[in-house]
C-alpha cells in the first residue's frame, strides 16, 4: 500500500510493474533532460535587454530541433511498445478469477474446479482493528497462489467500475455487459491494496479492492474452507 | 590617443554561443546524474531483493505476524 508522503510507486509485487517502474525512470530521466535545457535557456533570455530583430530563419537550427526531438521519441516509444507487448503475451494461467464490480463493494468468483464466490466489502473505519488500514481494508479478500499467472475477468453488475491494484501494475474498467481480460504474476507473498478507479458514485472512494498472495497450498486449504462455510 | 571601437553587433549571438553549450552540457549532466542516481540504484536494489529472496521464510514471518486472514497464526 502507499505510505504517507510518498512521492513515488509502490515497490512492485509482479514483473511486470517492475518493468513500468523502470520504465518510469527511463521516461523521467528524458524530462529532466529536456526541463533543464528549457529552465535555462528560459533564465538565460529573461536576464537580458539584448535582441536581434533581424533572423528571419535558420535551416541548421530547424533540422536541429527537429530531429533531435523527433530521437528522443523514438527512445521513449522503443521501450514502450516493449512493455505493451510485453504485457500482452499469453501467459498460461493457472487460475481464473471473475472480478465483479458493484455499487459499493466487489464479488469475485473462482469457478475453475468449485463454485466459490464472495462479496468484498470495505470494512468501515469504526469497525477496524489496531493495525488495519482506513479505507482499505476489505471484509473478504481475493486470496491468490503466489508465483503463478492468474488471469482476471473484470465485469460490473451496474456502473462502470475499475478494478486496480497498484503494487501489481494492474488496472482494468469494469464495463457492464462486457468482459475485460487482465493477467499477473505475484512475485512475492504479501497483501496488497487497491481501490476502485473509475467514478462510480456516492461511495466510489469506498470499495477498496485486497488480494492476497500465498503460497498454493494455503491458497488451496483456504478455498477448501471458504467452500465449506457457503 | 584613440579608444578602440567598442564591439556593437552580433552581441546576443555570442551570449548564445557562450550559454548554448552550458544549457545542453547541464542538462545531460542532469539526466546522467538521474540515471546513475535513481534508476540504476533501483534496478540493482530489485536484482539483490530478489537475489537472496527466500519467499517462504518471509511468508512464514508475515503469517505469524498476522498480516494474512487466509492462513492465521500457528498460536490461533
Amino acid at each position: 500500500m502507499a505510505h504517507p508522503s510518498q512521492l513515488g510507486f509502490q515497490d512492485a509485487a509482479s514483473p511486470v510493474m517492475e518493468e513500468l517502474l523502470h520504465f518510469h525512470d527511463h521516461a523521467l530521466m528524458i524530462v529532466f533532460l529536456i526541463s533543464t535545457l528549457v529552465l535555462y535557456i528560459i533564465v538565460a533570455m529573461v536576464t537580458t535587454k539584448l535582441t536581434n530583430k533581424y533572423i528571419l530563419d535558420s535551416q541548421e537550427i530547424e533540422i536541429i530541433w527537429t530531429v533531435l526531438p523527433a530521437v528522443i521519441l523514438i527512445l521513449i516509444a522503443l521501450p514502450s511498445l516493449r512493455i505493451l507487448y510485453l504485457m500482452d503475451e499469453i501467459n498460461d494461467p493457472h487460475l481464473t478469477i471473475k472480478a465483479m464490480g458493484h455499487q459499493w463493494y466487489w464479488s469475485y468468483e473462482y469457478t475453475d474446479y468449485e463454485d466459490l464466490g464472495f462479496d468484498s466489502y470495505m470494512i468501515p473505519t469504526q469497525d477496524l482493528t489496531p493495525g488495519q488500514f482506513r479505507l482499505l481494508e476489505a471484509d473478504h479478500r481475493m486470496v491468490i497462489p503466489v508465483e503463478s499467472p492468474i488471469r482476471v475477468l473484470v465485469s460490473a453488475e451496474d456502473v462502470l467500475h475499475s478494478w486496480a491494484v497498484p503494487a501489481l501494475g494492474v488496472k482494468m474498467d469494469a464495463v457492464p455487459g462486457r468482459l475485460n481480460q487482465t493477467a499477473f504474476i505475484a512475485s512475492r507473498p504479501g497483501v496488497f491494496y487497491g481501490q476502485c478507479s473509475e467514478i462510480c458514485g456516492a461511495n466510489h472512494s469506498f470499495m477498496p479492492i485486497v488480494v492476497e498472495a500465498v503460497p498454493l497450498e494455503h491458497f488451496e486449504n483456504w478455498s477448501s474452507l471458504m467452500l465449506e462455510d457457503a | 590617443m584613440s579608444l578602440a571601437k567598442p564591439v556593437m553587433r552580433g552581441l546576443l549571438g555570442k551570449r548564445l554561443r557562450f550559454h548554448l553549450p552550458i544549457a545542453f552540457a547541464l542538462s545531460f549532466v542532469a539526466a546522467i546524474g538521474f540515471k546513475y542516481g535513481v534508476t540504476e540504484p533501483r534496478k540493482q536494489a530489485y536484482a539483490d531483493f530478489y537475489k537472496q529472496y527466500d519467499a517462504v521464510k518471509e511468508f512464514t514471518a508475515m503469517k505469524e505476524a498476522g498480516v494474512f486472514e487466509s492462513v492465521r497464526p500457528s498460536g490461533e
